[in-house]
């Protein structure tokens, strides 16, 4: 089977070409089969080599297909070699799986645009790059799918590109990426002089004898890497770009800034664990970015009203979490919480997509309220989600893989009780604000009228998602409980297990202590906005409060912050700049060649006297030179 | 050997020239794989090698292209079709002789009959006193070589005794053998062949010919013809120059000329208004470019210039099919072409990024290697750099073509376009496309 993985990325890119080609001709129903077809046949594909590669694993742990040597030098050389393990499996999956759910519930939610052919097009490169980031068994490749993904995130979020906003917004994501994707390239650069390849199994087979461990070389490649996945995974400092990201569709939002591209920081550091392990103060870093960026997310989306924005900011939250897990090297607790996040994350954007195309277009939730009764299946889809998110215990995925990073954020080598307590606050506030997502759009009165209700081909994703974001953790459950691990029994074949400290409180402490978090932020939740409504207007006056929340309500104002670290500085130099000696260069070079050009174009003149005169005195040149030396 | 094939096909149209290249083709490359058809006594005067046999197979195709992408416009050119294909093949019979000649008088030979039928190629639009002007000038420019390079030759043979290109050599003397007349000899011809593949400052009558000439033509002399003068031009520096190194340094005077060549070439290219004389300009920035092969003559330049002179010429054959079928050939009459013939742009597109050298195109791969066969010499570093920023020049008069097709707004007029032309450029540009994404393919085969 594993013969015919090139299929996985090649059926999408084959998607992509026909549609951008010869898209214009097809009808819609023509297109919408492409489009969903492509990536179904892939995700078809990924689940027949995913039960082989687990019924009968291969000894050296991963199948290794070489379609073609692109480029091979003395020194450097470069071939485009497909590799799968554990790790990319489990990332397959989920971007074909996933990714297929949410080409069918494209299909009906895009039915009315305009650019149909445009958006599959995009969507089916998009899944062929994120399959090659994944696949990739050298960096060269990987960069490749990397900034492929980059390029129809960009694509996407300004798909409606009428909108200025829409298209700033896709500005903004491309350029506070393009940061992270700098320093990461920088990073590249860096191993490739230090070790002389960019061959993944290479790289982590050599790098512990090349380095010695905590060397300032490590660490400064592991940093530049780390701000790659940063930049990626909208983690503190360049998270801003993503709650802009949402102006895209969305099942956008759901497969590319939910699912799957903002988690290729994650998929980057877990590939690369041998670079990080290495070195303690790269992985300290990650574990500190990882707990402040789900605090400051988490608050900031305790005070959204625009229901894209929360699940937006909750993602980078989420996203935190699975950092904080990487940090302090619980490398499949990371995982399984991607795996489950993915579920989850992408069945709560497309019922936020369901709802917001309903209500005409409504993206804020206080106008919105009553859709229980109205939309029950959305409700129970909703739920199932937002349960997992909140993380309530035993009946949701999000429990199984939150209870692991938290227990680890103390218990594992790197673990400290400073990140545990954070990552306790931030699962206490995701408690908080999903409850109050949960009750302001379903209860209460109805505000806005219902207009289309979703069709078929967007529910039957919902409800397999819902399903999966119950189900999906009960394939890991922690050591105390039901011994069954499948999870991290997989993803330890690549991954190494996290290393527990001495002298530890039982397990089952930290247990009940997230369990009873977990329900008393849903508690809470409902204190605040079902049980005593007061409360909030009380707060409302008072203008101390109203500015902390208009505070967390700009997301910690990063981006005034930016624009007046950054932009403005920048701004104002480039207007004092204006016309002074860079440019002055710039003309000088421009003159300089006008002025050559002039004197090449008289040479040029038309006359053969010329022309002879001018292979005379290249002649006479040449042979003065020959006697001279 | 081969030639006795071509002059069959003598007085055939269209057809028959393509269907004559196609077995040729066939020949050849069975011919790489040591199937003999007949045996014929060279004399020392041809030396059949892969190098060579690898380049007729790279000619021979690329004048399939050409033939199958502009036959019509050859038609279209003058009055006698049929002569304008046999000067064709008289002048891929030069390059036969160019790829494998083994002594001095075969070079001058190949030269003489590739350039000939190409002076009356230049003036075959008759009525035109543009088309005339530039056969006079190529015509009188080229006797004007021809001179220098006999001059050589003869002061060769005063300095060695011999026509050979090997020469046996017994190391007395200073010079280990070479003589004073023998190098100033080899000057002589390195300006002629310099002539021959346009290098500054004997480049004067390329723009001039180029932009005389009619189009269908120029694309024909600036891709195969050139590219076989340097396939003539590496064979000498590989044999005569290496062995004269103590003697004479060689690589100050091809840097210099390369310099020099990049330098006119960009410089001038960059403030055209017509996209003709805008690509007779940069095919001297190209040829600086592949003299970088020459610079030092190893195994990655050979490759290098197989590779370049496919590249190369695989684009230069699809811009001028294109050129020629435009009304206009300013760069604005290039403008808005995106909207009205949207295969036209985006395949002119992918030619022209192959041409600037832009990654997954063929163009970058060669232009790699070139910069490579550099690399490996260990010094003359700075000339990469020069060589790498006029590439980033070269860019700028590229795109100024892309910006006008897609940017700027305006009715770009051309003459009716075949689905059957449109075909054959989207192959083309798949051709690049796939050398830039598998170059293996290309280069597995070239190795020798």
């Amino acid at each position: 089977m594993h013969q015919y993985l090139f299929l996985i990325p090649a059926l999408p890119l084959a998607g992509f070409l026909l549609l951008s080609l010869g898209g214009r001709h097809l009808s819609r129903k023509i297109i919408a089969w492409i489009g969903v077809g492509s990536v179904s046949a892939a995700a078809i594909f990924t689940i027949i080599l995913g039960l082989q590669f687990l019924q009968a694993p291969p000894p050296e742990g991963s199948y290794t297909q070489t379609l073609w040597q692109w480029m091979s030098t003395e020194n450097f050389s470069c071939a485009i070699n497909l590799r799968v393990d554990a790790l990319s499996l489990v990332f397959l999956f989920i971007i074909t799986f996933v990714g297929a759910l949410i080409h069918i519930y494209s299909s009906a939610f895009m039915r009315h645009d305009r650019d149909y052919a445009r958006f599959f097009a995009s969507m089916n490169l998009f899944v062929c790059a994120m399959l090659l980031l994944v696949l990739a068994d050298n960096l060269v490749l990987m960069y490749l799918g990397w900034e492929g993904v980059g390029l129809c995130s960009y694509l996407l979020i300004g798909f409606w590109y009428e909108t200025p906003a829409n298209c700033h917004a896709a500005n903004k994501a491309f350029y506070v990426t393009r940061i992270g994707d700098t320093a990461m390239a920088i990073g590249l650069f860096l191993l490739f002089k230090e070790l002389g390849t960019l061959n993944i199994p290479e790289i982590l087979q050599q790098a512990p004898q090349h380095f010695t461990a905590a060397s300032p070389n490590i660490t400064l490649i592991a940093l530049l890497l780390l701000a790659g996945g940063m930049g990626k995974s909208a983690q503190l400092p360049l998270q801003t770009w993503l709650p802009d990201a949402m102006a895209g569709p969305s099942p956008v939002s759901a497969l590319i800034h939910a699912a799957t591209m903002v988690t290729a920081g994650v998929y980057l550091i877990a590939r690369m664990h041998v670079v990080f392990q290495l070195s303690p103060v790269a992985m300290d870093v990650t574990a500190i970015v990882g707990a402040l960026t789900l605090f400051i997310a988490g608050c900031s989306a305790l005070v959204q009203t625009d229901i894209k924005r929360i699940l937006a900011y909750s993602t980078i939250s989420q996203i935190g979490y699975m950092f904080l897990a990487l940090g302090v090297g619980a490398w499949s607790a990371a995982i399984f919480h991607f795996f489950t996040h993915a579920f989850f994350k992408a069945l709560l954007f497309l019922a936020a997509g369901a709802i917001i195309e309903s209500l005409h277009h409504e993206h804020d939730i206080f106008k919105m309220g009553g859709l229980r009764k109205k939309m029950p299946l959305v409700f129970w889809t909703f739920l199932a989600g937002a349960a997992a998110l909140a993380a309530l215990p035993l009946i949701s995925a999000g429990f199984f893989s939150k209870d692991q990073i938290l227990w680890y954020a103390w218990s594992a080598g790197n673990g400290s009780p400073m990140l545990w307590f954070v990552a306790l606050a931030g699962a206490f506030i995701t408690a908080f604000y999903t409850t109050r997502l949960m009750i302001v759009v379903f209860w209460g009165e109805m505000k806005t009228h219902i207009g289309e209700y979703p069709g078929r081909a967007m529910t039957i994703p919902l409800v397999i998602l819902a399903i999966l974001s119950v189900i999906a953790g009960f394939i890991e459950w922690p050591h105390n409980m039901v011994h069954l691990t499948l999870f991290s029994d997989l993803v330890q074949k690549v991954l190494p297990a996290t290393m527990l400290q001495d002298d530890l409180p039982e397990e089952i402490v930290f247990q009940i202590i997230a369990a009873a978090t977990a329900l008393f932020g849903v508690y809470t939740g409902y204190v605040f906005y079902q049980g005593n409504k007061a409360l909030i207007e009380e707060w409302k006056q008072s203008s101390a409060l109203m500015q902390i929340r208009n505070f967390l309500f700009k997301g910690w104002a990063f981006d005034q912050l930016y624009d007046a670290l950054f932009v403005r500085p920048f701004k104002f130099l480039t207007r004092i700049n204006k016309s002074d000696l860079f440019d002055k260069l710039y003309n000088g070079i421009a003159l300089v060649s006008r002025r050559l050009n002039q004197l090449f174009s008289i040479s040029q003149n038309g006359s053969l006297r010329w022309y002879i005169v001018g292979v005379l005195i290249g002649i006479i040149f040449i042979l003065t030179l020959q006697l001279m030396l | 050997m081969i030639c006795s094939i071509i002059v069959r096909n003598k007085g055939s149209f269209r057809h028959i020239a393509a269907f004559g290249l196609l077995i040729l083709l066939i020949a050849n490359i069975l011919e790489t794989y040591g199937k003999d058809f007949f045996h014929v006594n060279t004399m020392q005067l041809l030396q059949f090698d892969r190098f060579g046999f690898l380049f007729n197979s790279i000619a021979l195709g690329a004048t399939l292209i050409y033939v199958l992408l502009t036959g019509k416009e050859i038609e279209k050119s003058g009055k006698y079709a049929a002569e304008y294909f046999t000067l064709i093949f008289f002048v891929l019979c030069g390059i036969f002789i160019l790829s494998a000649y083994d002594n001095l008088l075969m070079l001058f030979l190949g030269i003489e009959i590739m350039s000939i039928p190409l002076y009356i190629l230049t003036g075959s639009d008759k009525r035109n006193l543009k088309s005339n002007e530039a056969a006079l000038k190529y015509f009188l420019m080229g006797a004007f070589s021809t001179g220098l390079m006999l001059m050589g030759i003869a002061l060769m043979y005063g300095g060695t005794g011999t026509f050979q290109l090997e020469v046996q050599r017994i190391s007395v003397g200073m010079y280990k053998g070479v003589s004073f007349l023998e190098i100033t000899g080899l000057l002589f011809l390195m300006v002629a062949m310099a002539f021959k593949v346009s290098a500054a400052p004997f480049h004067f009558w390329t723009p001039d010919v180029y932009d005389g000439a009619p189009a269908v033509f120029t694309s024909f002399m600036a891709t195969i013809v050139k590219a076989a003068a340097f396939v003539a031009f590496i064979k000498l520096c590989d044999v005569r120059m290496t062995a004269t190194l103590g003697a004479i340094d060689w690589k100050l005077l091809f840097a210099l000329i390369i310099v020099f060549t990049l330098l006119i070439g960009n410089i001038t290219a960059v403030f055209q208004q017509s996209v003709k004389r805008m690509l007779a300009y940069s095919s001297i920035a190209q040829a600086g470019f592949m003299l970088f092969a020459l610079f030092n003559v190893n195994d990655v330049a050979k490759e290098g210039l197989l590779l370049y002179t496919a590249a190369y010429s695989l684009a230069t054959i699809g811009i001028f099919a294109i050129l020629v079928k435009m009304k206009d050939y300013t760069f604005e009459g290039y403008n808005g072409l995106a909207k009205t013939q949207p295969v036209l742009a985006a395949t002119n597109t992918v030619f022209l990024l192959s041409l600037a050298g832009i990654p997954l195109t063929a163009g970058f791969f060669a232009k790699y290697y070139m910069l490579a066969a550099v690399v490996k010499t260990g010094s003359y570093i700075w000339l990469v750099v020069v060589g790498v920023l006029f590439a980033a020049v070269s860019v700028y008069y590229y795109f100024r073509v892309i910006q006008a097709m897609y940017f700027r707004n305006g009715n770009a007029a051309t003459e009716t376009i075949t689905f059957s032309f449109k075909t054959g450029l989207i192959i083309l540009a798949a051709i690049i496309i796939l050398i830039g994404i598998l170059p293996q393919v290309l280069l597995n085969w070239f190795y020798f």
